[in-house]
């Protein structure tokens, strides 16, 4: 086939002496084009000998450590009757993880496929902890399925993949040694193709040799894909295998996550404190210190009490009662917003409507969430309307709040100025980041999207129990 | 007394610190500096040095105990200077720290005795004069956390409440008048106390606030 100029839009190409003409779309057209440039171009991209040079040494690898581990794993249990077979068996698995990481290392450096490593070897204290530690090592156990798994598949890969690139050359350069044979051995599909005799073509002749460059020349093009899909079933290998394992990262995923819930609640509390603190308390001080004064002047011979004074301290005092009392308040809400108490819908609307920027809600849920979800929430839109009167200079603003399935998605969006960032917006302990820790904290979500001159969206995804 | 007694005031919050002001005011003391931090206060004591410096303990940058480190600091620099920690809290420790060497000129009460003005006057005047001023409630804490609980038990009742006021620092006549008895009966209480407890007896009111102390803690 040789593509020709395209003209209208056309394809023409001439196959034995008929001229056919495809219908293309530009589209379509550039798509064979790309196809075909990345086709030809494969073969000589550095990926490919990368991926080639990996798969031969991480198959020797294999297969010494496999050859290694099994065999030391054998003499390890033929002596487990003594004390001896359990610390050979357990050096074994200690070199099986060793194997492993030098396995995900190679991936690492050659295939550029970074695997995060696994949890550290955490050997227990004296010398029973240590063999207990090893025998239960999850990561060297699933270290010894890799090696058990990948040495069948280098095998095959290695008939198949392998001696394509080998039949590849090995076709290539047949003609070379002209009609007598003697070139390069072929083992693998080209002797489907061309029964040779004995691992190389006998005497051809030159249609032979035109015909089996041509099969050369289209193992070498193809090679590097079937090459490459060997790989990447051994990247999925050691994702799945030589990673962290799925359990221990879930566990640690939720210790973070109890970290940071922690944390956050000693911070709330250490806010509460210094409010209380700052605030309320030193009203209340200031409150007796001006009543306890006024009692004092008022205690004196009533003839000289000097009432213009008493009565300007008790206004004083009277005036730092009701600030006290609006401070409480304020900070009581902090604690646990009274309007939750009606649903999360009517605190929302009473946010909305206190809100400095106006602000639309609408809300369509048909579950309740529970209270500690509909606390998140509440906080959530709370702390983004701060941050959107504070810094987005925005004109309007709407919360969405929906019910999917069994989430529930807050979307709250302004027209403001935009270029918001999580470690920007709002104070550091109160800020978004904050946020997103008490969101992460009952595995829900939350999504920034602030290009610079706005609007900005922030989603939260939050379950509804949690 | 030779003039009004001096008093600059390290206290964040600017109600407080102006009431403060006022009240010390209106109660015949000049006012040398009122501050909200660790820093100006250091600059003022030593342009315009007052007889009491009374301190917040929380104070601006970091909220601990800024005060604390501050009132040790400057006792240390201006020798004579009375200082009164203010607090809404009572920390044991934080007493412990300040009256490590001494008990001359110290005070530390809860921020609450200011509603007590002819209380709290009187302890600002004890300390500006080298007394000591407890709050009850670190005697009290005190009292609670000693193991001497056994030789305490000899102690009659009235012996007790008397010991309590003497660690806050009052002087016998202050401790008459509380209990509403004659000073020769708190003179005796007093020696009663010394001798039950086998304490080294003393003449001024803050060594014998320090010896009940280290009686307490030891």
């Amino acid at each position: 086939m040789t593509p020709e100029e395209p003209e209208d839009n056309g394809v023409r190409v001439r196959i034995r002496g008929r001229e056919l003409s495809f219908a293309m779309t530009e589209q379509q057209a550039d798509r064979a084009r790309e196809l075909a440039h990345t086709v030809l171009h494969e073969p000589f991209t550095k990926r490919v000998w990368s991926e080639l040079a990996f798969f031969l040494l991480s198959a020797g690898l294999a297969g010494a450590g496999l050859s290694f581990v099994s065999f030391t794993m054998a003499a390890g249990l033929f002596l487990a009757i003594t004390f001896f077979g359990l610390a050979v068996l357990a050096l074994s698995l200690r070199s099986a993880r060793g194997i492993g990481g030098f396995a995900r290392g190679l991936a690492r450096n050659m295939l550029d496929e970074v695997v995060e490593d696994p949890q550290p070897f955490a050997g227990r204290h004296g010398f029973l902890g240590w063999l207990q530690s090893c025998l239960r090592d999850r990561v060297a156990w699933r270290a010894v399925g890799y090696l058990a798994v990948k040495v069948p598949w280098s095998i095959l890969g290695v008939l198949v993949a392998v001696s394509l690139w080998w039949d590849a050359f090995a076709c290539l350069l047949h003609p070379l040694f002209g009609r007598n044979g003697g070139g390069p051995p072929v083992w693998g599909l080209a002797r489907t193709f061309f029964p040779a005799d004995d691992f190389g073509f006998g005497p051809t002749g030159f249609f032979e040799n035109v015909a089996i460059f041509v099969l050369g020349a289209v193992f070498f093009f193809a090679a590097p894909w079937v090459m490459r899909g060997f790989v990447n079933v051994d990247r999925l290998l050691i994702r799945s295998l030589l990673g962290p394992d799925p359990t221990a990262a879930r566990v640690r995923s939720l210790e973070q996550a109890r970290t940071q819930t922690v944390d956050a609640s000693a911070a709330t509390l250490r806010r509460i404190e210094r409010d209380l603190h700052d605030g309320t308390q030193a009203h209340l001080v200031a409150l007796a210190m001006r009543l306890g004064m006024a009692k004092e002047k008022l205690e004196v011979d009533p003839e000289q009490v000097d009432l213009d004074r008493v009565r300007e301290l008790v206004d004083a005092a009277h005036r730092g009662a009701k600030e006290a009392i609006a401070e409480l308040r304020d900070i009581a809400r902090g604690i646990h917003p009274p309007a939750l108490d009606i649903g999360l819908e009517g605190a929302l609307a009473t946010l909305a409507a206190r809100s400095a920027v106006p602000t639309e809600l609408s809300v369509t849920m048909q579950a309740r969430p529970t209270p500690a979800i509909e606390a998140i929430a509440y906080f959530c839109v709370a702390e983004l309307l701060a941050n959107v009167a504070q810094h987005a200079q925005a004109s309007r603003a709407s919360i969405f709040c929906t019910q999917q399935g069994s989430w529930l998605r807050l979307v709250v969006r302004d027209d403001g100025a935009g270029g918001a960032q999580l470690t920007t917006l709002g104070s550091s302990s109160s800020g978004l980041a904050g946020l997103s820790d008490r969101v992460h904290a009952v595995d829900g979500q939350l999504y920034l999207v602030s290009p610079p001159g706005g609007p900005t969206v922030v989603t939260v995804d939050l379950p509804l129990s949690s | 007394m030779v003039g009004a007694l001096r008093i600059a005031i390290a206290e964040d919050s600017a109600i407080l610190r102006d009431g403060l002001v006022q009240l010390l005011v209106d109660r015949g003391f000049a006012i040398t500096g009122a501050v909200g931090d660790p820093a100006a206060l250091r600059s003022s004591v030593a342009q315009n040095p007052p007889d009491v410096a009374v301190i917040d303990i929380r104070m601006p940058p970091t909220f601990t105990d800024e005060g604390l480190r501050l009132a040790l600091e400057l006792r240390a620099r201006h020798e004579g200077l009375g200082i009164l920690l203010f607090s809404q809290y009572i920390e044991t420790r934080y007493a412990a720290d300040l009256l490590a060497d001494d008990a001359a000129g110290i005070g530390y009460l809860l921020k609450d005795r200011v509603a007590d003005v002819s209380d709290f006057v009187e302890a600002l005047e004890r300390v500006a004069v080298g007394g000591t001023a407890l709050d009850p409630e670190v005697v009290t804490q005190l009292l609670g956390a000693t193991r001497r609980t056994d030789s305490l038990s000899v102690l009659t009742g009235r012996e007790r409440e008397v010991l309590g006021l003497m660690a806050e620092g009052r002087s016998n006549a202050a401790i008459a008048n509380a209990l509403v008895v004659s000073e020769g009966a708190v003179e005796k209480h007093v020696a009663n106390i010394f001798a039950k407890l086998d304490l080294p007896v003393s003449e001024k009111d803050h060594r014998r606030v320090l010896a009940v102390l280290r009686f307490l803690e030891s």
